[in-house]
């Protein structure tokens, strides 16, 4: 019953995801630092985050512990969490410091992660926003947040990178299968990997611009996995602001590719979702 | 019209215009037939595919024929007058009917490449705004159109599939098995719209002479009742009803937006190519008996030399299509055709037929319908294809005119018997393979309780229709 299974994946393929937009309401923001005085950082991030409008600026001074920043965002509910890596431990650390690891991993709120605040961050307006992802297709909820960010005629790139080593180990155990064409499946699932989010891609510009919104929305689906050629990616885009996922569906850590890039790329601000 | 039951008696007087064949040799030749269609009813337990069956039956009918000096070796003589020397089992075979199967199948093979269908598809499930009823009458109209216009095999693989996707993303799993069963029973419906939807109508209708639109002019008035009033029962049995609020509907017309209808086109210039191909090979079929030199060629010419214009398109690849072609199909046929062949010789079918005579001399009426209602009955439990090209030889011998109600009785009989049980027919077949391919379960005995009211519906509204008007 090939025919069956043929007719069913043509059908399966025109059944695309479409792009439904919801705007955020970022209006309280949690401010969380090591500094005495956080007020010119405080001026960065309110410059920085102009596109969102008006928000409510909350701050949770030096000092707290990680149980304290937690019952911050408990008690005060925030819609997006500031701050930046290594809270309390200098810049030089080859993580994120436990503060950040919690948040992102123990709450539902978004973590807007910034360079440190000695470091030549200008923080002017946020109007080129870099959102990645190894599956964009159906993920509306990046796409609301990268939106969210980006200046009213700003630039959106939309990144859909495949793991480049997922799909070499799956080819390589398609090549020892007879009854695959090595070459047919490579190039099949390659066309299909790729369409699938561009397609969804479309359908954001396309859903965008319905209501009304002047974001410029570009488009890299590609294959890679080390992060060398994901900052390559972001750096051509001249983004002013990535967009990641952090979760895995089973909240055991921080989401593929996030972790070592938000370890790497520390001259950029992220948001951590 | 009934045959002149005059001839009748002369032709089995004379044994079929055959020679004298012993009853006892007879009976073990039909013991044969009944062990293969035993057989064939049994395919799915002996795991065999029907070409093997009936092909073995073949070998052995021929040796069997060949002992008992029944068949007529020698020259065959054409129409010049010239000796042809063929093996005796080439002209038992139906090569008219072999040529309409390979070549409209070959043309909808590819003719499906072009997207046409499918777009066809997503385009009526968008129009329907993911409204169960309506998705239900589309699908349903659908089923039956393609039916009639491809095979109900197909059509029932294409609305299948669709349905199972389509429901899947509006969330109505529940009613899949409603959507998929009332398919498959409405593909045998549609089998019934023209002379080439299903291969019983191909091999009564060439038997009898019945013209395409002669056909279609017919058999149409029935469609159109039989689909309205299957597609109303389920939607009553199996609760598949309209959405009610604003906020339903838009949520389903949301769902549905995503089916991109473009997405299975290879290329513009392909689809409608394929779409103005599809309009030329009907209306081609349905005046095939009075165009010049088509009417000569036949319905098998136009099949084939559509699908070699279609095969153009993928010259250097025409292998690929040749093997997607149902080999297992038309191995069955030819070999059907040679053991009918191998049974006409013995008498087989002049006994068979001294049975439908007593049913015949019912009466114009009882005659009649009780040769549907036996066609129907015999459909359900073994292959309707058999079943057809036997009762098309006897009729065809008993000199039964072309305006015989007990063509039709046979057309009706065996392509509506295919829904009494799964196994009635090739597209029930497929629509319990995709249902069970959906892990939703229906055993036997689910189907033929499932399927009964709408089979009965049907059945006797077809033997009203056949003793009202066409008789």
């Amino acid at each position: 019953m090939t025919r069956i299974d043929q007719f069913e994946s043509v059908f399966l393929a025109a059944a695309k995801e479409v792009y439904r937009h919801e705007d955020l309401d970022i209006r309280k923001a949690l401010i969380v630092t090591d500094l005495a005085d956080a007020s010119e950082y405080r001026q960065r991030i309110q410059s920085f985050l102009s596109p969102l409008g008006e928000v409510d600026w909350q701050a949770e001074a030096a000092g707290s512990t990680v149980q304290e920043v937690l019952a911050a965002v408990d008690e005060g509910a925030p819609d997006l969490v500031v701050t930046y890596r290594n809270l309390q431990k200098g810049p030089w650390q080859h993580s994120l410091g436990s503060q950040v690891d919690v948040l992102t991993q123990a709450t539902d709120v978004p973590v807007l992660l910034t360079p440190r605040p000695e470091d030549d961050w200008a923080g002017a307006p946020c109007s080129s926003v870099f959102a990645l992802t190894d599956h964009l297709t159906g993920d509306a909820r990046l796409v609301h947040y990268a939106v969210a960010f980006t200046s009213g005629d700003g630039e959106l790139t939309l990144a859909h990178v495949e793991d480049e080593r997922v799909f070499s180990r799956y080819m390589e155990v398609i090549s020892k299968i007879p009854e695959i064409d090595t070459d047919i499946a490579r190039e099949e699932l390659e066309r299909q990997l790729f369409k699938e989010p561009k397609d969804y891609i479309r359908s954001v510009r396309e859903t965008l611009a319905e209501v009304g919104s002047q974001v410029r929305v570009n488009k890299v689906v590609t294959k890679g996995h080390h992060v060398a050629a994901v900052r390559g990616l972001v750096r051509d885009s001249g983004a002013h602001l990535m967009v990641l996922n952090t979760k895995d569906d089973d909240q055991d850590a921080m989401h593929g590719l996030a972790y070592p890039l938000a370890i790497e790329i520390r001259d950029l601000p992220m948001l951590l979702l | 019209m009934l045959p002149d039951l005059t001839h009748l008696s002369v032709f089995l007087a004379a044994g079929g215009g055959h020679h004298d064949v012993p009853l006892s040799t007879t009976l073990g030749f039909a013991g044969l037939l009944a062990a293969m269609i035993a057989c064939l009813a049994l395919e799915e337990k002996i795991h065999a595919k029907k070409s093997i069956i009936v092909g073995l039956f073949a070998v052995v009918a021929l040796a069997a024929g060949t002992a008992f000096h029944l068949l007529p070796f020698g020259a065959v003589t054409n129409v010049f007058g010239e000796e042809l020397h063929l093996p005796v089992y080439i002209p038992a075979i139906d090569w008219g009917v072999i040529a309409i199967i390979l070549g409209s199948s070959l043309f909808v093979d590819v003719t499906s490449r072009s997207g046409l269908f499918t777009w066809i598809a997503i385009k009526l499930t968008k129009k329907s705004g993911g409204d169960p009823f309506k998705l239900l009458t589309a699908y349903g109209v659908m089923t039956v159109v393609f039916s009639a216009v491809l095979n109900n095999v197909t059509a029932m693989i294409i609305v299948g599939s669709l349905t199972a996707v389509s429901l899947d993303r509006l969330g109505r799993r529940e009613k899949l098995l409603g959507f998929l069963l009332i398919e498959g029973l409405l593909t045998n419906i549609g089998g019934l719209l023209t002379l080439i939807s299903s291969v019983p109508n191909i091999i009564v209708g060439n038997a009898a002479g019945i013209s395409f639109v002669d056909f279609f002019m017919k058999s149409s008035p029935f469609v159109v009742v039989a689909t309205a009033l299957t597609i109303f029962m389920g939607a009553k049995l199996f609760g598949i009803t309209g959405l009610k609020t604003e906020e339903e509907k838009a949520e389903a017309a949301e769902l549905v937006r995503g089916f991109d209808e473009n997405d299975g086109l290879e290329s513009r210039g392909f689809f409608w190519f394929g779409a103005i191909m599809t309009v030329l090979f009907i209306a081609t079929i349905a005046g095939a008996s009075v165009l010049p030199v088509v009417k000569d060629l036949g319905l098998g010419f136009v099949a084939l030399a559509f699908a070699a214009i279609m095969l153009i398109r993928f010259k250097a690849v025409a292998d690929k299509f040749y093997q997607a072609i149902d080999w297992d199909l038309l191995g069955f046929f030819a070999a059907l055709f040679v053991v009918i062949n191998v049974m006409e010789h013995a008498q087989v079918l002049t006994l068979i037929g001294k049975g439908l005579e007593k049913i015949i001399d019912l009466g114009p009426a009882l005659g009649t319908g009780a040769v549907l209602l036996a066609a129907a009955f015999f459909s359900s439990v073994t292959d309707n294809i058999p079943l057809a090209a036997m009762l098309a030889k006897i009729l065809q011998s008993l000199g039964t005119p072309t305006d015989s109600a007990l063509w039709w009785s046979v057309v009706f009989g065996a392509n509506l018997g295919g829904n009494l049980t799964p196994i009635g027919s090739a597209s029930t077949l497929v629509a319990v393979t995709i249902i069970h391919k959906n892990k939703l379960k229906l055993s036997f005995a689910d189907f033929v309780v499932k399927a009964l009211p709408y089979a009965l519906a049907q059945i006797a509204l077809a033997t009203a229709y056949v003793l009202l008007f066409l008789r």
